[in-house]
């Protein structure tokens, strides 16, 4: 289930949060477990065995690693994590990346491995990410294992965040599962997330998807140089707050159930550098692979050749992460290297600079990075690319484009004007009772519109079936 | 926030969607969406397989969607956000000048057109008749001018003249028997459709094809049978704001005989029916709506006897048709699959057209009737 449909907020959602704050405080994390698992059945039926399995085997891992180290039993320990990360790599591999890794192999001749047509788990990635740092965190005792395997089921499934992250890490949240307090204040608070949330994504990300789609579906002869542009820029877009709106529903929802989650997103586009970018989108992924990745290949107290090498494997990670494509690696690549030239030339000038020399450089190859992880076919990414730079044999502009950029100039502003702090921080300035008059009227206008467009809801993409 | 205005919100939320969802589950359950001219999804049916092929849930979702407590309120405010947000189109619908709604048409997929026009070379060859072949341009097409400035649909003409180009058949002239005339109202504003004038334009440019006279249009007089039409256009764009369609007629029912199969039994039929004009529905005013087979006679024209393979325009064409022809014999290969060639031989039929609206011949998925 996702969460922009009628039947999530309408039903799923309105039944839940009756249910779970009748229920007395002791019950509801079995409240929450049954409805998260009904949520994940709803979508991927007999996949959510998945569910079950990974929380019984990490459950197990868990206690297994806190005994061994209890008895001073390093060794078993280090086994267990081992163990469990095998089994998590395992699971995310073999959903994943088989027949990838499968079909590669056969246009290359190899056909040893047959391609057996899996349909991908939505949110295997995000998932097993997060059992697979629970047993981390409990080796490096920075969580206990959790006793309770219905609070410990409760953790892997939460629906709020199960399908589209934030990856939460489980010291991060394993207190707040066992206790957490409800307020008014908290819901009210959550439902004002929830409300940015659905507006990015229904009526920004959705709107302009649709002009991304038209732009890809384009033969390259059919494209112009504006139009190329216009089609990346609206993908820039999409994906910004498609994604981000994900994370804000998903902190909505949680705080509204009394959870605090991390913030995912921090205004990248406001970035003046990639190395910026970086700490501004995804940060729990990114933060992830920092800290199970990176830091233990031996981060950067290391020589020169092998720092960079770290590098390198995170970043081929991150990008064969997002999809289990080559053109994902290829992107990830990419960042590798923007991030090799900002951290051995660029960074020094980069502050020198005007702040808009800035902007316009991360801008241009963000949008670039996001031309080559939109079109998955690189016969199709090449050609894109070659009509971007004037090099496609296209004229640059055509009456279709005049069409589409008058069409969604309006939602693109808007796009520009919210992907930017200055809506906080007029939404600041303002007088106690203003902010109250404001956030009443956005609240009420968002609800109607945001319903407007659940329930004709023609185009409702979720971009992370990849991930 | 104050704790006050922190209830207030909750409470907003909370009536807001539980409200929505206690008045969605209060409402009964309708059998039919008129303003969007659909039937809704019906309630799923539990069953281990569905459950199990993912069937129950996305019905139970289309459901709750089309049950939604407000639905045509919300379809309506949607297209109105799109309007206000500077969009020229919704779901597929362009906003055109004149108050015109006019469908985008996809480009067609050139190996499912090849296939078809094989479908309809076969039938030249099957039949020793002559096979006339029409594709009648889309509103968007003749009505470029009251399109947005630039807005995407594809080049008919290039790909009429192409088709055209290539068949065994002989063609009609459709593009520019409606081009000539399209400075007056020959499609409906709120529906994909013809009306009656550009049917009669229409009419004439096959009878010009076949050599037969044309007919005089001050030889008729214009009946105006509703004022209240909102069709297809009207329903699917969520648009709301337009004053409705009239239909006209300018061929008096009588003097013929109907027979309609609108199952396997015929029965009596009418050029006009009535009743369908306190329906949504009112373009089946036509001869009643969509049939797999239906018969026009006419004993007062001594004129050839035509097979018509066809889709929904021709049904405010055929009262035209019975002006030249003795015999028309409409055929729907979306319901029917007999044979073609059998047909022909089995009611001495003297000619064949073959007459689609362009976006319907280039989506149709059972032209492969033509070559039986």
């Amino acid at each position: 289930m996702v969460f922009s449909t009628p039947i999530f907020m309408f039903y799923f959602l309105a039944l839940t949060l009756l249910v779970y704050y009748v229920t007395p405080r002791r019950g509801r994390n079995l409240v929450l477990l049954i409805s998260s698992l009904f949520f994940y059945w709803w979508g991927e039926r007999v996949y959510v065995a998945i569910m079950f399995l990974s929380t019984a085997i990490d459950y197990t891992h868990g206690l297994l690693v806190e005994r061994c180290k209890a008895k001073g039993n390093d060794r078993g320990a280090k086994l267990a994590v081992a163990s469990s990360i095998v089994f998590n790599l395992a699971l995310l591999c073999f959903f994943k990346y088989w027949d990838f890794i499968a079909g590669s192999l056969q246009s290359i001749g190899l056909t040893f491995i047959p391609v057996l047509g899996i349909h991908l788990p939505i949110g295997i990635s995000f998932y097993t990410f997060q059992t697979m740092s629970y047993t981390i965190d409990v080796y490096r005792g920075d969580a206990r294992a959790q006793r309770s395997i219905l609070n410990f089921g409760t953790f892997v499934t939460l629906f709020p965040q199960l399908i589209a992250g934030p990856i939460i890490k489980y010291k991060d949240l394993g207190d707040q599962i066992n206790e957490r307090t409800c307020s008014t204040e908290k819901f009210a608070s959550g439902v004002q997330i929830l409300m940015v949330g659905l507006a990015k994504k229904l009526l920004i990300a959705n709107n302009v998807g649709m002009l991304w789609d038209t732009y890809k579906a384009m033969a390259p002869g059919e494209l112009t140089v504006a139009g190329a542009w216009l089609g990346v820029l609206a993908f820039t877009f999409q994906i910004y707050f498609d994604f981000s709106g994900y994370s804000d529903m998903a902190v909505g929802l949680g705080r509204m159930l009394g959870f605090e989650f991390l913030p995912n997103f921090n205004y990248p586009y406001i970035s003046r550098s990639i190395t910026e970018f970086w700490r501004r989108w995804h940060i729990s992924l990114s933060t992830w692979f920092r800290e199970y990745l990176y830091i233990p290949l031996g981060g950067n107290r290391c020589s020169k050749p092998r720092w960079m090498l770290n590098l390198l494997i995170v970043w081929a990670a991150t990008g064969i992460w997002h999809g289990a494509s080559w053109n994902f690696l290829l992107w990830g690549l990419y960042f590798f290297a923007l991030l090799m030239v900002e951290k051995f030339f660029l960074l020094k000038p980069l502050e020198r600079a005007p702040a808009l020399a800035g902007h316009v450089y991360t801008m241009f190859f963000v949008m670039v990075s996001w031309a080559i992880f939109g079109l998955e076919n690189f016969g199709q990414l090449a050609a894109y690319l070659k009509v971007m730079f004037g090099l496609g044999g296209v004229p640059l502009a055509d009456l279709s484009f005049f069409y589409h950029l008058i069409s969604y100039l309006p939602i693109l502003c808007v796009a520009a004007a919210a992907s930017t702090p200055l809506g906080r921080a007029a939404y600041r300035s303002m007088g106690k009772k203003t902010q109250y008059a404001a956030c009443a009227l956005l609240v009420a206008a968002g609800l109607v519109i945001c319903t407007a467009y659940l329930v004709d809801g023609t185009y409702n993409p979720f971009l992370y079936s990849n991930f | 926030m104050s704790k006050k205005f922190s209830i207030f919100l909750t409470a907003l939320f909370c009536a807001f969607i539980g409200g929505m969802s206690v008045a969605s589950l209060l409402l009964p359950d309708k059998d039919f969406l008129p303003l969007e001219n659909r039937y809704p999804q019906k309630p799923p049916k539990l069953t281990v397989e569905a459950l199990n092929s993912g069937k129950f849930m996305e019905e139970a979702e289309d459901y709750v969607s089309d049950h939604i407590a407000g639905r045509d309120f919300w379809v309506a405010a949607k297209a109105w956000s799109e309007r206000l947000s500077g969009k020229q189109e919704n779901n597929g619908v362009y906003f055109g000048e004149q108050d015109t709604l006019i469908s985008r048409v996809k480009d067609p997929d050139p190996a499912k057109l090849e296939e078809d026009m094989g479908h309809l070379d076969a039938l030249v060859g099957n039949v020793d008749i002559p096979v006339y072949f029409g594709l009648i341009p889309s509103s968007a097409e003749i009505w470029r001018g009251r399109l947005p400035a630039g807005a995407p649909t594809a080049d008919e003409k290039k790909i009429i003249d192409q088709l055209y180009f290539s068949t065994g058949a002989e063609t009609i002239d459709l593009y520019g028997a409606l081009c000539a005339h399209s400075a007056g109202d020959i499609y409906y504003r709120t529906d994909h459709h013809w009306t009656s004038l550009g049917a009669f334009y229409g009419a004439n440019a096959i009878f010009e094809a076949m050599g037969l006279e044309p007919l005089k249009l001050e030889d008729y007089e214009k009946t105006i049978v509703t004022d209240q039409f909102y069709g297809t256009t009207f329903s699917t764009s969520g648009v709301r704001w337009l004053p409705p369609d009239r239909i006209d007629t300018y061929i008096p029912g009588g003097g013929v005989k109907v027979t309609s199969w609108f199952g396997a039994e015929p029965s009596e039929g009418s050029l006009y029916v009535d009743s369908w004009l306190a329906e949504k529905d009112k373009y089946s005013y036509f001869l009643g709506g969509r049939q797999p087979l239906c018969v026009i006679e006419n004993e007062n024209v001594d004129g050839p006897k035509v097979l018509l393979i066809r889709d929904s325009y021709s049904d405010s064409l055929a009262p035209f048709l019975t002006e030249r022809f003795s015999e028309v014999h409409l055929f729907d290969p979306r319901n029917n699959l007999n044979s073609v060639k059998n047909y022909v031989a089995e009611h001495n039929i003297d000619q064949v057209i073959v007459l689609y609206s362009f976006a319907n011949f280039t989506t149709d998925q059972n032209l492969f009737v033509l070559g039986r």
